[in-house]
């Protein structure tokens, strides 16, 4: 057909038993899928993006009305002396505002990838776009609210008079491993939570309380020993506390426990996608 | 085979379902947790609680070449058109697909309410791998297609459901693939529409294009398609030229009609004994007290074998016992025949058969009556049996049974027409030139 200039005919094949390999070939495929299907994403996007604001009063104010909303009852908890965070060296808003975007990017990613899929569902169903790229099509969303978070956290900072250290020019970098733990759990429960709903919302209330044994509302200090101990081994801990302190402070204290961490989120991905490569034949038919 | 002018090629695939939501979850974790574990999973067999939706399922399709797939609703056809659309992985065998799939099952994927029209172009033309550039060449021609005019800027939730359709089918097209999988989509748009879109279907397999349609019109497949596959529980009963195919599935169609014709009467017999109402008169509001009909057969035309099947323009034979109660003076019996969407479209009764009217006296009888030179078209009918008791000032009436049947399609001949058509006229045609 004179359509195809380049004259390259694309073949497909399913064939039973799947295409599941081995981790480097999980690896290899969802990096082309995702590479091949950029557009889509870009567009579906777009879609969701237009879309959703066409059905708001507010517009786009309310991306930056949602965030300040999001920490007022802690900081009115501390306003009333019933939380208690710590010895804190930034004004206590600026600290739990922090804390929240960085925790709140986690779990966004998280639920955003886990729960791709399941929007999607008209697009697996009728459509042969990569599943991958249906499940990682939200993350357009998570990073605008990063963009849109950060925004107001300068706005947050400067009312407040606080400076940033020039270790603030890192943040991109540091809130990765949020990131990309986000999205390697987020690609397990997507394909677990097709076939079995309620995992991806068990998951989710455990990682609620997770919440409370990382230093997002207060700082690492407890007096408690068990909690104390959790709380140190919870990798979560330094990929909140670490990114705060360079954030604010220019303080590199607990770079390394923060770079392990950063492995372990990395291996997290890894065994998402595959788990993700090896399942996602059994989506479709449990949507 | 040899060729290597093919666009699909099927083989052998299958695809299993559990019958209960319960079930297919808990295989569906079972497997996931084998998968993830590194263990093979036995996709070739059938648990408990599962059947093929698809099962050895095998074809090859040429450029340009049109494959109609038919069945009565379940048959796996759309399971199957999901399969060759990469939506379902198969459990057994392989598919392989050259050149870009265009899906009309895809048709409105992706539209999003808020959305005007022709932002939903872009999206949708994305979805079909369509680049920005090629959506921007084609926009005109594909507003142009779809007939939205200026609605084309309008939110696509305030669409109808044959607009979405129109617009659907528009990007679809416009998308030139070289593969075209179309499901039962078309039936929603107007007639008008409709035919637009068949030809643009031929103007598409002309160019080369490969197309699969799903469809229940007998007119559409036989239009499009030079093949077909007739599919049946899941198996591909038939693969063959689009005429066998439609006969066998017209045929099916008849069988489930005449079995839903006979669960009906059960279901109706069942119903007026629970109610008390008089048996075998349950359509008739009067009961006959003077005459019953305990036992009614449809017999092969040598009069000894019972059945529900014939073929077209064999003949076939009424059996019916009559019990007589009291003396009647002069009974007619009549035959009518109705078919599914016509009552009493044909009759014969005793009179107009030259039998005399006589009295008979109570007692058992048997009647029968020899349909010689029937013409029914291939389809379900069923054969009512009445009988006219003449009393001095008018005549009634009475219904005493009926039985359903079915005739099926000739094997070499195709009687296609529209399903309004019962009879079937033998005709002598000559065309000659009239120069």
């Amino acid at each position: 057909m004179g359509r195809n200039e380049n004259n390259k005919v694309p073949v497909r094949v399913y064939k039973a038993g799947g295409s599941a390999g081995g981790i480097f070939s999980s690896l290899r495929m969802a990096g082309e899928e995702v590479w091949q299907s950029r557009y889509i994403i870009w567009r579906l996007f777009a879609r969701d993006f237009i879309g959703q604001f066409r059905q708001k009063v507010l517009g786009i104010f309310w991306v930056f009305i949602s965030p300040l909303l999001g920490i007022a009852s802690f900081v009115f908890m501390n306003l009333t002396g019933i939380l208690n965070p710590g010895k804190v060296e930034i004004p206590y808003p600026v600290f739990v505002f922090f804390g929240m975007t960085l925790w709140g990017i986690m779990i966004g990613t998280l639920t955003t990838v886990s729960g791709g899929l399941l929007a999607q569902t008209d697009l697996v169903m009728r459509t042969n776009i990569p599943k991958i790229a249906l499940a990682v099509t939200g993350l357009a969303h998570v990073i605008y609210g990063i963009l849109i978070n950060l925004i107001v956290l300068l706005i947050i900072t400067t009312s407040f008079r606080v400076i940033p250290s020039w270790g603030a020019l890192l943040y991109p970098f540091m809130i990765l491993p949020l990131v990309i733990l986000g999205i390697g759990i987020g690609l397990i429960l997507a394909v677990i939570g097709a076939v079995a709903r309620d995992i991806t919302g068990m998951v989710t209330t455990a990682m609620g309380l997770a919440m409370y044994v990382t230093p997002v509302l207060y700082t690492a200090e407890f007096e408690n020993p068990l909690i104390q101990a959790i709380v140190n081994y919870n990798p979560l801990t330094y990929l909140v506390d670490v990114t705060r302190k360079v954030f604010f402070l220019g303080n590199f204290q607990g770079l390394t426990a923060y770079l392990m961490a950063s492995g372990c989120c990395l291996v997290i991905l890894l065994l998402g996608i595959h788990s993700f490569y090896l399942i996602k034949d059994k989506v479709a038919e449990r949507l | 085979m040899s060729s290597n002018d093919w666009t699909i090629r099927a083989d052998r695939i299958s695809k299993k379902f559990g019958l209960t939501l319960r079930q297919s979850m808990k295989y569906g974790l079972k497997d996931s947790l084998r998968t993830l574990a590194g263990r093979k999973v036995d996709t070739n067999s059938l648990r408990a609680g599962e059947f093929w939706a698809v099962h050895n399922v095998s074809f090859e399709l040429k450029r340009g070449e049109s494959l109609g797939l038919m069945g009565v609703n379940g048959s796996g056809k759309t399971t199957l058109l999901r399969i060759l659309n990469g939506v379902y992985a198969p459990d057994t065998g392989e598919v392989t697909m050259r050149g870009r799939v265009g899906a009309l099952i895809a048709a409105g994927a992706g539209f999003a309410p808020m959305l005007t029209g022709r932002e939903n172009i872009y999206v949708n033309g994305a979805l079909l791998g369509m680049s920005a550039k090629e959506i921007g060449r084609q926009m005109d021609e594909i507003i142009a297609f779809s007939e939205l005019g200026s609605f084309i800027d309008m939110p696509v939730k305030n669409y109808s459901s044959g607009m979405f359709v129109r617009l659907g089918f528009a990007i679809a097209a416009m998308s030139k693939p070289d593969i075209l999988l179309v499901d039962e989509v078309l039936a929603v748009g107007d007639l008008n529409f409709q035919k637009k879109c068949y030809d643009y279907l031929h103007r598409l397999k002309t160019n080369g294009t490969s197309i699969i349609l799903v469809s229940h019109s007998v007119g559409a497949i036989w239009a499009i398609c030079e093949r077909g596959i007739f599919m049946h529980e899941g198996q591909a009963k038939l693969l063959s030229n689009a005429e066998d195919v439609i006969r066998a599935y017209d045929d099916q169609n008849s069988c489930s009609a005449l079995e839903a014709a006979i669960k009906e009467y059960d279901h109706n017999l069942e119903f007026s004994e629970a109610f008390g109402l008089p048996k075998r008169d349950a359509f008739q509001k009067r009961a006959v007290v003077t005459m019953s009909c305990p036992t009614l057969r449809v017999l092969a035309s040598d009069g000894a074998e019972e059945r529900t099947e014939f073929g077209f323009e064999e003949t076939f034979v009424i059996e019916a016992v009559i019990d007589v109660l009291t003396e009647i003076a002069f009974p007619l019996f009549r035959l009518t025949v109705d078919a599914v969407h016509y009552k009493f479209f044909a009759k014969t009764d005793s009179f107009d058969q030259f039998d005399h009217l006589r009295p008979i006296k109570p007692g058992q009888y048997r009647l029968r009556a020899k349909i010689l030179d029937q013409n029914f078209r291939p389809g379900t009918y069923r054969i009512n049996l009445s009988v006219c008791l003449n009393h001095q000032s008018r005549s009634e009436f009475y219904w005493l049974g009926s039985k359903a049947i079915l005739i099926r399609h000739p094997r070499d001949r195709f009687l296609y027409a529209d399903p309004n058509a019962v009879m079937h006229l033998e005709s002598d045609f000559v065309l000659s030139s009239q120069e």
